[in-house]
């Protein structure tokens, strides 16, 4: 049986590990390690505002992190380019992660998929409570600055239909919160589409990884916490996933 | 020397890492006389079957590889749509030729239970179905990461080596003599994974 995965997402500025919160930037927690080896698959974004800002610093570190990377690699942030994608791809990436890029062009999508197989696009929509869109959500891009009048749920189907292969649902509100995910967020995503969906934004314990698979749908979760990167952390996690019903890989 | 086969569609580093993790020089090439003069060939693969074939034709390799693997037998190994390429044709974006080594098309992953998700992502447990170098020193029902959308259909008994199921059983990996393949990814498959490629590299 295919196992629900734990997936550790890495956020970047100028080459440099952080995390955020609310979207921005919280350096509190800088420590520069990663189980590598009981997560099931790691995520690294480019974050990187300054639009003139070298993005060679986050190549390096990308490369220098697949090389001693024995699970999934996907990578993504400021992806605009095919030229981008295949930068992205020699680094040692598996997969790539473009966000703004697709809602300027959303054909971008449908080329990267003709290169690569869906199987290599990964969507990621971040969202924010809205009244103004069907759905009570908004898709917002351009790190969450751009309001889209999307629903996350049509964009998700249409990322689906333009050849993306998985899709990873962001609440902009719950990023560095640790209140859990925002399962009726994820809910909408993950039954608009049939391609596997992330979570991310919000885990701040074991059970909100049960949540975020039992109620919201989800085939990955997603975490950025620190706390949750220590080697007893993932595989603690995954045991008390495993306890609550979950297949996960441990 | 391992040869890693450059067609110019991703992944190739990753493999690279793994092959050197393990202690073994490997090199990635398009170059005919680079790849003739390896030991072991590996065929790796995140890409689009047309896209794969159309790549390897324009750099000349189909005939190259033929001659390598049909008639001197040098052991490959292909990863994902290395895999896939291996075998008759695939139905991704229209109907490709592949290369043809492997007797099985590759199609699209229909499960029956319409509640699983496609592309397949993930870990799942891997049914050892027959004997194998390649799995040597690893347990039946072992779990690797997969990533696909298509499918290899099943190239009879002998070849298929393991099955993975996913709404419906598929071939995970394959062997015929001197050409081994798995649907998987070895390399993003931790322990297990590294120590099929580690199998590859000695004892194939």
């Amino acid at each position: 049986m295919l196992r629900k995965r734990l997936v550790t997402v890495l956020t970047f500025n100028k080459g440099t590990l952080f995390r955020t919160k609310l979207f921005e930037p919280d350096y509190r927690y800088t420590h520069n390690f990663v189980d590598s080896w009981s997560v099931d698959e790691i995520v690294m974004l480019d974050v990187t505002r300054d639009v003139n800002a070298d993005k060679a610093a986050f190549f390096k570190v990308v490369t220098q992190f697949a090389k001693e990377c024995f699970v999934p690699l996907a990578v993504g942030g400021g992806i605009r380019s095919m030229d981008d994608v295949r930068t992205m791809m020699a680094a040692g990436g598996d997969k790539v992660v473009i966000n703004s890029g697709a809602v300027e062009h959303p054909e971008f999508i449908t080329e990267i998929a003709n290169a690569y197989g869906s199987q290599c696009v990964v969507l990621s929509i971040d969202a924010k409570k809205s009244d103004a869109v069907d759905g009570g959500y908004e898709v917002v891009s351009h790190f969450a600055r751009n309001g889209t009048g999307k629903s996350p749920a049509d964009w998700a189907r249409e990322g689906e239909e333009l050849g993306a292969g998985e899709v990873l649902i962001t609440s902009v509100e719950r990023d560095g919160s640790l209140q859990g995910y925002d399962i009726p967020l994820c809910k909408l995503v993950s039954d608009a589409v049939t391609v596997p969906v992330l979570g991310l934004a919000g885990a701040g314990n074991w059970k909100h990884f049960v949540e975020g698979v039992t109620d919201g749908g989800l085939s990955a979760v997603c975490t950025q916490n620190i706390y949750h990167f220590t080697e007893t952390s993932v595989a603690s996690a995954k045991k008390f996933m495993e306890k609550k019903g979950i297949p996960v890989r441990l | 020397m391992i040869g890693i086969i450059d067609h110019g569609l991703g992944n190739l580093t990753s493999v690279a890492g793994a092959v050197a993790k393990l202690g073994h020089d490997a090199v990635i090439t398009d170059d005919a006389d680079k790849l003739a003069a390896a030991d072991k060939l590996i065929l790796p693969g995140v890409g689009a079957f047309p896209d794969g074939m159309k790549n390897l034709k324009a750099r000349g390799l189909i005939d190259l590889l033929d001659d390598l693997v049909i008639k001197r037998r040098k052991p490959i190994l292909g990863i994902c749509l290395g895999f896939q390429l291996l075998g008759q044709s695939s139905q991704e974006f229209g109907d490709t030729q592949g290369l043809g080594w492997i007797d099985a098309p590759v199609t699209l992953l229909q499960p029956e239970d319409k509640t699983m998700r496609v592309p397949h992502v993930g870990w799942n447990d891997t049914a050892i179905d027959a004997e194998c170098i390649l799995f040597d020193g690893i347990p039946d029902g072992a779990l690797f990461y997969f990533v696909h959308k298509y499918k290899m259909e099943d190239p009879g008994a002998g070849v298929a080596v393991a099955t993975c199921n996913h709404g419906g059983r598929f071939t995970a990996a394959v062997q015929k003599g001197n050409i081994f393949g798995t649907q998987f990814h070895p390399e993003k498959s931790q322990q297990h994974g590294l120590t099929l490629l580690q199998n590859f590299l000695e004892k194939a």
